[in-house]
C-alpha cells in the first residue's frame, strides 16, 4: 500500500523546462531583468544597511536555508526521508570547531574538513540504510539522529561536553557583516550545485527512484549508488552548514542539536515544498527567524493581548511551525514553492497564468 | 546487573504499552504514528492538572487523563488523519510529528516547561522482586500490560474486534461487506489513545516528568519493540516491550555503567532497531512482507 505508484501524466513527472516559443518583448524583458535585480538586491542589500543583531539573523537564515536544501536533496530528490539530520548538522559543527579551535586549522580548511565529515557520516548511515525503506527509514534516521546528540556530541574529547566547543572566526570574516555575506555566497554555490544536480543524469535517475525503485532498477538506474549519492551530498550540505553555524554562534554545544531542531528541519522543507529551490530558502530563513523576531515583535506591539506572557513567547514559534506544516500538508501539498510557480514561469520568460495545474510536491515514498 | 534486567522488565511494559497503541493504528491505518508518546504525555498533565486544581479523588483524575486522551485522539483523526488519507505514509508520518510538537508546543503553554510530580496509582515503599528494589508502582504497570493483553484478546472476539481485524487486512473488502471504515477509524485512534494515555499515567509517577516526556524517553524504544514484535502484531509488540526493556538496560549496564558510553540508552535501542530491520525486517512475529 506504501507503495502505490498512482499513474502520472508527465508533467507531473518532471515539470518540462520553460522554453521560449515566442521571443519575448523588449518590455517583457525589462521588466523581467527589474524584478530579477529587486530580488537580487532584497537578498544583497539589507545586510549593508542593517545592523549587527540582523547581520546575524541574515547569515542563521543562509545558514538555514543550506540546511533546508540538504534535507531537500534526500527527501525531495531521492524520497528518502531524514528525521536526524543534526547528526550530520552537529558532526560537522563540532569538528569545525575541533580543528579551528584545538588544532588551529584554517578556516577554509576546517569548513572543507566538516562538511566531508558530514558526507562521511551520512554514507555510513546510507550504506546501513541501503535495505530499509520509507517508514521504517524515518525511524531508523530518528533513532540514528538522537544516539549521535546523546553520545557522538557529549563525547568529552570531542566536544567539549557540556561546556561546548570554540569556534572561532577568521578576521577576514570576522565581523558579522562579511559573515553574513560568506553565508549567502555559500548559500548561493550550493544552489548552483542543486541547480545542476537536477540536471543532471543522476537528477534524472532520481525522479525515478522516488517514484518507485523497483521500477527504477528495471530501467537499469543504479538504485544503490544513487541512494548512496543522496545521502552523501546531503551529508556535505548538512556538515558544511554545521560548520558555518559552529562559527556563527562561536561555541557549540550538544543541546544546539536536539531532535526537536531536526523535526523542523524537515518541517522547514515540507512547507517550502520539496523540490522548489526558492520555497525551500524562503521557508528555512522564516523558520530561521521565526523564533527570535515573533517574541520581539509581539513584545512590542502596541496592544498587548492579556493571555501572553514570557512562556507563550517561547512556545509560539513550534506552535506557528506546527500550524503552518499541516496547513501546507492539507491545503497546499507543493509548499510555497507550489505558491511561487506562476512567478517562477513569468521570470523564465512563460506566462503568469496557464491551464496547468502545479506539480505536486511530497509525492516521493 | 541483576537489578537492571528486572528494572528493564518493568520498564520494557511501559513500551509494551505504548507499542501496542502503535501496531493497532499502524494495522488499521497504515500509519506511523509519532503522536503515540505525547498521548501519554497530554494524559500525565491532564491528571496532574485535575489533582491540582481540583479536590476530585484520584481514580477520578486518572480517568480524566484517559478521556484527554481519547479526546486527543479522535481530534488527531478528524482533523489530520482523515483529510491527509489520501496523501503517501510520508507525508501521514510528518503530520504526526507536527501532532507531536504541537502538543508539545501547547503543555508547555498550559503547564510550564518545569519537571512535574504526579502521585503514584499505588503508592508505598520499594519492594524486592527477584532481587531487585521496584515500586509498587511499577508492578501495576506489569498488572496493566497482562490486563490490556486479555482485555484486547476479548475484544477481538466482539464484531467490532473483528472489524478492526478485517480492516487492517483487506480495507477494501471490509467496506464492500457494509463496515463503515469511517467509524471503524475513529475507533482505532481512540482506542490507541487510551492505550498511549495509559502507558503515560502509569510511566509519570516512576520519576519526575516533563511536558513531551514520553515522546522524548519512550517513543523510540516503543517503535523498536514494535518492529520487533513485526509491527502488525499485537502479542509481539507486548513481547517486544518487555523484551527491548531488558536489552536497554543491558546495554545501560555495560556500555554506560561499565565502559561510561555517554547515551547508552539511545545507542542501544538505535543499535537494536537497525539489527532488527537488516537481520530480520519482518520482526519476531510479523508476516514475512
Amino acid at each position: 500500500m506504501a507503495a502505490t505508484a498512482a499513474p502520472r501524466s508527465p508533467a507531473t513527472i518532471a515539470p518540462a523546462p520553460p522554453t521560449l516559443a515566442v521571443p519575448l518583448p523588449l518590455a517583457g524583458l525589462l521588466a523581467r531583468a527589474v524584478v530579477a535585480g529587486l530580488v537580487a538586491a532584497a537578498v544583497l542589500v539589507p545586510p549593508l544597511l542593517a545592523g549587527s543583531v540582523w547581520q546575524q539573523r541574515i547569515a542563521l537564515a543562509a545558514i538555514y536555508a543550506v540546511i533546508g536544501l540538504s534535507v531537500n536533496v534526500l527527501t525531495g530528490h531521492a524520497g528518502q526521508i531524514s528525521l536526524g539530520h543534526q547528526a550530520f548538522v552537529g558532526i560537522g559543527a563540532f569538528t569545525s570547531a575541533y580543528l579551528s579551535f584545538r588544532l588551529a586549522a584554517g578556516f577554509p580548511v576546517a569548513v572543507l574538513v566538516a562538511a566531508a565529515t558530514g558526507a562521511a557520516l551520512a554514507g555510513v548511515l546510507g550504506l546501513a540504510a541501503l535495505r530499509i525503506r520509507g517508514l521504517y527509514l524515518a525511524l531508523v534516521t530518528l533513532a540514528f539522529g538522537l544516539t549521535a546528540e546523546t553520545t557522538l556530541f557529549n563525547w568529552r574529547a570531542f566536544t567539549g561536553g557540556g561546556a561546548g566547543a570554540e569556534a572561532p572566526r577568521p578576521a577576514l570574516v570576522g565581523t558579522d557583516l562579511r559573515y553574513s555575506y560568506l553565508c549567502l555566497a555559500v548559500l548561493g554555490l550550493v544552489l548552483l550545485l542543486d541547480w545542476r544536480l537536477v540536471r543532471t543524469k543522476a537528477g534524472r535517475a532520481f525522479v525515478v527512484l522516488r517514484g518507485d525503485e523497483r521500477v527504477a532498477a528495471t530501467l537499469g538506474v543504479n538504485v544503490t549508488g544513487y541512494k548512496l549519492l543522496a545521502f552523501v551530498l546531503s551529508g556535505l550540505l548538512a556538515g558544511l552548514a554545521g560548520a558555518l553555524f559552529a562559527h556563527w554562534s562561536q561555541v557549540v554545544q550538544a543541546l544546539d542539536f536536539d531532535f526537536q531542531i531536526a523535526l523542523v528541519w524537515v518541517v522547514m522543507a515540507v512547507v517550502g515544498g520539496l523540490r522548489s529551490r526558492a520555497g525551500v530558502v524562503l521557508a528555512s530563513a522564516f523558520f530561521a527567524l521565526l523564533p527570535t523576531v515573533l517574541p520581539e515583535l509581539l513584545t512590542a506591539s502596541p496592544v498587548q493581548p492579556p493571555f501572553l506572557n514570557e512562556a507563550v513567547y517561547h512556545v509560539l514559534p513550534p506552535f506557528v511551525a506546527v500550524v503552518l506544516l499541516l496547513l501546507t500538508l492539507i491545503l497546499v501539498p507543493g509548499g510555497v514553492g507550489q505558491l511561487l510557480l506562476p512567478v517562477r514561469r513569468w521570470l523564465a520568460g512563460g506566462r503568469l497564468r496557464t491551464g496547468r495545474s502545479a506539480p505536486q510536491a511530497g509525492d516521493g515514498g | 546487573m541483576w537489578t537492571f534486567l528486572v528494572q528493564g522488565v518493568f520498564q520494557g511494559a511501559v513500551y509494551g504499552l505504548l507499542a501496542v497503541g502503535l501496531v493497532l493504528v499502524y494495522k488499521g491505518t497504515r500509519v506511523f504514528n509519532f503522536a503515540q508518546g505525547e498521548f501519554g504525555s497530554v494524559a500525565a498533565f491532564v491528571t496532574w492538572g485535575l489533582l491540582l486544581h481540583t479536590a476530585v479523588p484520584y481514580l477520578v483524575a486518572f480517568v480524566g487523563g484517559l478521556l484527554a486522551a481519547v479526546a486527543m485522539g479522535l481530534l488527531v483523526e478528524r482533523a489530520v488523519v482523515r483529510p491527509l488519507f489520501a496523501a503517501s505514509r510520508l507525508i501521514l508520518l510528518v503530520a504526526t510529528v507536527g501532532v507531536a510538537l504541537l502538543a508539545i508546543a501547547l503543555t508547555v503553554l498550559a503547564a510550564q516547561p518545569q519537571a512535574r510530580v504526579l502521585p503514584p496509582a499505588v503508592a508505598g515503599e520499594p519492594i524486592t522482586v527477584a532481587g531487585a528494589s521496584v515500586l509498587p508502582q511499577q508492578i501495576l504497570v506489569l498488572v496493566a500490560l497482562a490486563a490490556v493483553a486479555a482485555g484486547l484478546a476479548g475484544f477481538f472476539r466482539t464484531d467490532l474486534g473483528l472489524a478492526v481485524l478485517a480492516v487492517s487486512q483487506d480495507p477494501v473488502a471490509t467496506r464492500v461487506v457494509g463496515i463503515n471504515p469511517v467509524m471503524l477509524s475513529r475507533v482505532i485512534w481512540g482506542l490507541a489513545a487510551g492505550l498511549g494515555g495509559l502507558a503515560g499515567l502509569l510511566q509519570a509517577p516512576v520519576g519526575i516528568f516533563t511536558p513531551g516526556f514520553m515522546t522524548a524517553t519512550t517513543l523510540l524504544p516503543a517503535f523498536a519493540a514494535a518492529v520487533l514484535g513485526g509491527m502488525t502484531s499485537l502479542p509481539g509488540a507486548f513481547a517486544g516491550g518487555v523484551a527491548i526493556g531488558v536489552a536497554q538496560n543491558l546495554g545501560i549496564y555495560l556500555l554506560g555503567q561499565q565502559l561510561a558510553v555517554p547515551g547508552a540508552a539511545e545507542l542501544t535501542v538505535f543499535g537494536l532497531l537497525l539489527a532488527v530491520l537488516l537481520v530480520r525486517p519482518q520482526g519476531l512475529l510479523g508476516k514475512a512482507a
